[in-house]
């Protein structure tokens, strides 16, 4: 929800001053060490009467100050002093008042029965006192769920076209926030929210046009509609201007277009706007577009180029910051600008500067380079932290267009981290030198020694133990491991035990890979089993007793690769195994496996968000969680909750054209001997509700349709899930299929003005594309930090090898790219990137098949005229895998 | 308005303020009895059930009122409760034409008089039996003996006939409550 948050924060930019007073008065900031006790302590002088209004207000802003600062309060106390907090409506002091609502707005998720307030504020929205008016429409919205709110819609409405501007945005803005659970009420206030675009006070038509557009947006022609329609009939405001070119530009990102269409063109026109704002939107709309040509370029270029010689700080700031973002994009467009980028060097705002120079960095040559790194490290000490950390991103960016540059560069990153920083700008500096030792090979040691001396005195255990991780896995392939040892143990004796642990386990793979220095790290080992901490002693036990038995085996899977489980799974496994107590060991292979984080799929944008940064959702979190909350969900299905343990979910896949009747899309769960498919559908017909939805699935080749479990209801809107599982063949090499599915419903017409579901229903079908099940359905990808270790681990005893012609490929990326995609396995050791210049080279991949065997492939390729030719070994602990395996690529 | 009103006003001396406490069952008149004291500039034409409450003010002869006027309905009769403590008076509203819920508006009035905020306070309570216009109300006596009243000893009550819509049988009640709460007032101050 970006876009209603911006909205809330002009709110917050007009509100918030009055707490600064109130914080400024008497100096410094009267509220640093509150108490969160006492301060609900003091909000019961709200009982006393009479109210005494200045003392209430101080206490009240406490309790404010308390509740922002993140302090979490229960919801008994909170409604205890919620409670208290309505008595102060009796007091008239409009300042009392004001804050009261923000009170209310602040608890009305953490105190209960908060709807007790709700006629007190519809009095005030409603009353004579202007000034109360917009606040109380504000804290009324954030009391009022969907089955209250027919109660007060009569008042929305009017408030929305109410002549005062204040109370027209505060109903408009909460409008927005109400639909996010009252979709349908809301829209029903379309007609109001039309007349208030209309209005001629600038924030009531941005914050109207931005309610309007919420209602439609999932309606794409209607949104269409309402660009064209407001790029022609001008509008006053130009925060709406601003709004519009947003739409528009996502509506062109939507339909991967480009130019030459009407909402390009309107985006175009907008440089020529008359407000600095919107020609700045304009510009960086169109250079953050993905299908733009250099003719469509050149014109906001130059708007920003103009921007960039502006007396005003802020339009100089806004080009350069959003040139430094577009430079890698469109080099060609931003050199153009080169000349002015210059003059910014010098900038007395060095925000300017900097932004300046890091985009000469990424555009510029590389003998440039030399220059405009001594120029930034004269004022790196005299800018902030958020700017550092944009030069060491276009220091990253360099790292990998220049890679010859890399003595200079990682110098250069050397000092940064010796000098004063935060976390977040000493991690960016950590993971910049990590990503470059991995990208080139020539700079492994000098950024090796680099970090080595960071560990000596680094604050942040963070940073610590990865770069130990780090030197963990790197140290014993370097030519002189036994030169990092003395690093590492040395945090065993000076750090913390987060650090100490982490050391441990560095150390011993040292161990595991270089038998030189097997003994010299079994004997350090054996003095960490004297350490304070259990985590410490534990793992150097562990670890001497897997070396000690000098088996390549053992310590490929248990130091140098490790446990692949999920930690959540493994816990529910252990905990399911202590409560039924049984003779047999505890499988490790009952366990789900750590899904890899889908890396590659850097999410670009919150769906539905319009803001212009990326957002920061992590994609890594997501992605490692999915899998156990689908193992749950699953689980309380009771049709399906005896098929064991969750193997892999697949991605969600359409199976139904967008803009149609009904969305479907299928998600493929494996398990041990049963696949179940999910099926999340969508009816987009506001007229039907269906009922009893099932997937019909034509199965065949040995596999067998078992259950089917229906969505009983489908109302408008709302998305339901149905299920279908399907029992495997019994034949193991036979994993893949195409399923032709048919979406099986009865429907229920609703009367058009009530929304009333007729009593009749009447069967109905609606054909779905097919679903395919594919050999990487069955694989899960597990990176293999030591590839060579596990090759030896699983040996050669399922070993199958076969060579091929890929003709349809032409380069040695493209071949790697469908190898790994078709078989669904993990590149390990980076060798899924090619060294530049090079004709052939061998990909590793690394899996775990359903049922938990090892998949391990080699993939050596070579390249010449007619095409790739492939020679493919595949190595896994069970046979008919090896074989599935080898003849998925035939 | 007598002379030392007057004087009083003219002195710039305040009346003093106390907090009543208006409940008794949805529907029965609580918001249209409050909305009578108001003056004429300030009152509501337009009287909807109230969805938890709200504060209003008003004056009588010699106290000013901060009233709480209660919503009724079933949902927020729990509610009540948060407002006990700190109210010097209490207004029971009861439809008198609703002899079919009477038992129901007996039982919030037993549960309040029970509640430990207000158990052991000799805290005056002022009943309406509202509506007496209406063909099918009792008599304020009749409504007593179903509500019970006779067996309410601990606290000072009285009983009013009124009719909301008219204003009739209101002040006689509000003039008996500031008549109990100044008494109660200065004999705390004793
Ligand atoms: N005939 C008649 N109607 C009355 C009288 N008093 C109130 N009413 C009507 O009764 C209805 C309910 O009155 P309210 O004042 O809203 O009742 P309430 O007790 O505040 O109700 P809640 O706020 O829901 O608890 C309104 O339509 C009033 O006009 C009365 O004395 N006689
Ligand atoms: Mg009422």
């Amino acid at each position: 929800m970006k876009y209603s948050k911006s909205l809330l924060s002009t709110w917050e930019i007009h509100h918030r001053p009055r707490i600064a007073i109130l914080q400024r008065a008497g100096g410094g900031n009267p509220f640093n060490n509150l108490e969160k006790s006492t301060v609900l302590q003091e909000a019961r002088t709200f009982n006393d009467t009479p109210i005494n209004p200045r003392k209430c207000g101080q206490i009240l802003t406490k309790l404010l100050y308390v509740i922002n600062q993140g302090e979490a309060i229960g919801s008994l106390e909170a409604t205890e002093a919620f409670f208290a907090m309505t008595k102060l409506f009796q007091s008239k002091d409009p300042i009392l008042r004001r804050l009261v609502y923000l009170g209310i707005k602040e608890m009305s998720k953490i105190a209960q029965d908060v709807i007790i307030v709700t006629s007190s504020l519809m009095k005030d929205m409603t009353g004579k006192e202007e000034q109360f008016r917009g606040p109380a429409i504000r804290a009324l919205c954030s009391i009022t769920d969907t089955s209250m709110l027919q109660s007060i819609e009569r008042h929305m409405k009017q408030a929305i076209v109410d002549k005062v501007p204040a109370v027209s945005s505060a109903a408009l803005v909460s409008s927005l926030h109400l639909s996010k659970n009252s979709q349908e009420v809301v829209k029903r206030w379309v007609n109001e929210a039309q007349e208030a675009v209309n209005s001629d006070n600038i924030m009531v038509q941005y914050h109207a046009l931005g309610l309007l557009y919420h209602i439609r947006r999932s309606d794409k022609l209607a949104v269409t509609k309402l660009v064209s329609k407001f790029s022609k009939h001008t509008l006053k405001s130009p925060y709406a201007y601003c709004l519009l070119i947003r739409i528009a530009t996502k509506l062109i990102e939507e339909e991967n277009a480009g130019s030459g269409t009407p909402m390009f063109d309107f985006i175009e026109s907008c440089l020529r706007h008359k407000s600095e704002m919107v020609i700045y939107e304009a510009a960086q709309a169109i250079v953050q577009l993905k299908n733009t040509t250099a003719k469509d370029l050149a014109p906001a270029v130059s708007v920003l180029q103009l921007f960039c010689s502006s007396p005003k700080p802020t339009l100089r700031f806004a080009a350069v910051r959003t040139l430094n973002k577009v430079a890698m994009k469109h080099p060609a467009a931003v050199t153009a600008c080169n000349l002015d980028l210059e003059n910014l060097i010098t900038d007395v705002n060095r925000s300017i500067a900097t932004l300046a120079i890091t985009t000469l960095l990424k555009t510029g040559n590389e003998s440039s380079v030399d220059r405009l790194m001594k120029q930034i490290s004269s004022f790196m000490s005299e800018i902030s932290d958020e700017f550092k950390i944009v030069v060491v991103q276009a220091i990253r960016a360099l790292c990998a267009k220049f890679p010859r540059k890399h003595n200079v560069l990682m110098t250069f990153l050397a000092s940064m981290l010796r000098d004063e920083g935060g976390f977040e700008y000493k991690k960016e500096i950590v993971d910049c030198i990590i990503a470059t030792i991995e990208e080139n090979p020539e700079a492994k040691e000098a950024g090796l020694a680099h970090l080595c001396e960071f560990i000596e005195d680094c604050e942040h255990t963070v940073l610590a133990t990865k770069i130990l991780h780090l030197l963990g896995r790197e140290g014993p392939r370097t030519p002189t491991p036994s030169k990092y040892i003395r690093f590492i143990y040395n945090r065993v004796i000076l750090e913390n035990a987060a650090v100490r642990a982490a050391a441990v386990s560095a150390i011993a793979k040292f161990g595991a890979h270089c038998e030189e220095l097997l003994n010299s790290c079994v004997v350090l080992l054996e003095r960490c089993q004297m350490d304070t901490d259990d985590e410490v002693r534990d793992r150097s036990t562990f670890y001497v007793n897997v070396l000690k038995q000098q088996q390549k085996a053992l310590s490929s899977a248990y130091i140098l690769n490790g446990l692949q489980v999920s930690v959540v799974g493994l816990e529910r496994a252990l905990h399911q195994y202590t409560l039924e107590p049984s003779e047999a060991p505890f499988d490790m292979k009952s366990v789900p496996l750590a899904t890899q984080p889908l890396v590659e799929q850097k999410v670009r944008e919150a769906p539905g968000g319009l803001g212009e940064t990326p957002s920061k959702v992590s994609a890594d979190k997501a992605a490692a969680t999915r899998q156990d909350l689908y193992q749950e969900q699953l689980a309380a299905i009771p049709e399906l909750a005896n098929l064991g343990n969750l193997f892999k979910s697949s991605a969600p896949v359409e199976i139904t054209e967008s803009e149609t009747e009904y969305y479907v899309q299928c998600i493929k769960h494996m398990f041990r001997n049963y696949i179940v498919f999910q099926f999340d559908c969508t009816n987009t017909l506001d007229d039907q509700v269906l009922e009893r939805v099932t997937v019909d699935m034509e199965a065949g080749e040995g596999f067998e349709v078992v259950k089917q479990v229906a969505c009983a209801s489908l109302p408008y809107n709302k998305p339901g899930s149905t299920y279908t599982l399907m029992r495997l063949p019994e034949e193991p090499t036979s994993v893949t299929g195409t399923f032709p599915c048919t979406l099986k419903f009865v429907v229920r017409d609703c009367d058009p003005t009530t929304g009333e579901p007729d009593d009749e229903g009447y069967e109905d079908e609606y054909v779905l594309e097919d679903v395919e099940v594919t050999v990487a359905d069955h694989v899960q990808k597990v990176l293999k930090a030591n590839f060579a270790a596990s090759w030896e681990e699983v040996g050669p005893e399922n070993e199958l090898e076969d060579t091929y012609a890929l003709a349809t490929v032409n380069t040695l990326e493209d071949a790697i790219k469908n190898i790994t995609q078709y078989l669904g396995l993990q590149p390990c050791e980076r060798s899924d990137k090619v060294p530049e210049g090079k004709s052939s080279h061998t990909l590793y991949l690394s899996g775990i098949f359903r049922g938990g065997h090892d998949a391990l492939v080699r993939a050596k390729l070579a390249l010449d005229s007619s095409g790739v030719t492939m020679q493919l070994t595949v190595r896994s602990t069970d046979p008919s895998v090896s074989e599935i395996l080898a003849t998925a690529i035939a | 308005m007598g002379f030392f009103d007057t004087l009083a006003q003219w002195l710039g001396v305040k009346k003093r303020e106390v907090n009543v406490l208006v409940v008794g069952l949805d529907n029965s008149g609580k918001s249209t009895i409050i909305n009578h004291f108001k003056p004429n500039d300030a009152k509501n034409h337009d009287i909807v059930p109230t969805v938890g409450f709200n504060v209003e003010r008003f004056k009588s002869k010699s106290l000013a009122f901060t009233a709480f006027d209660m919503s009724g309905q079933g949902r927020y009769r729990n509610l009540w409760e948060h407002y006990y403590r700190e109210c010097h008076g209490i207004i029971f509203v009861i439809d008198s034409s609703d002899k079919l819920r009477m038992v129901v508006a007996k039982d919030e009035l037993d549960a309040l008089l029970q509640h430990p905020d207000l158990k052991n306070r000799r805290i005056p309570i002022l009943f309406f039996a509202n509506k007496m216009d209406l063909r099918e109300s009792v008599s304020s006596v009749k409504c007593s003996s179903l509500m019970g009243l006779e067996n309410l000893r601990d606290k000072p009550w009285h009983i009013c006939a009124s009719n909301a819509v008219t204003g009739e049988g209101l002040s006689e009640g509000v003039d008996w409550l500031t008549d109990q709460i100044k008494d109660l007032i200065v004999s705390r101050k004793k």
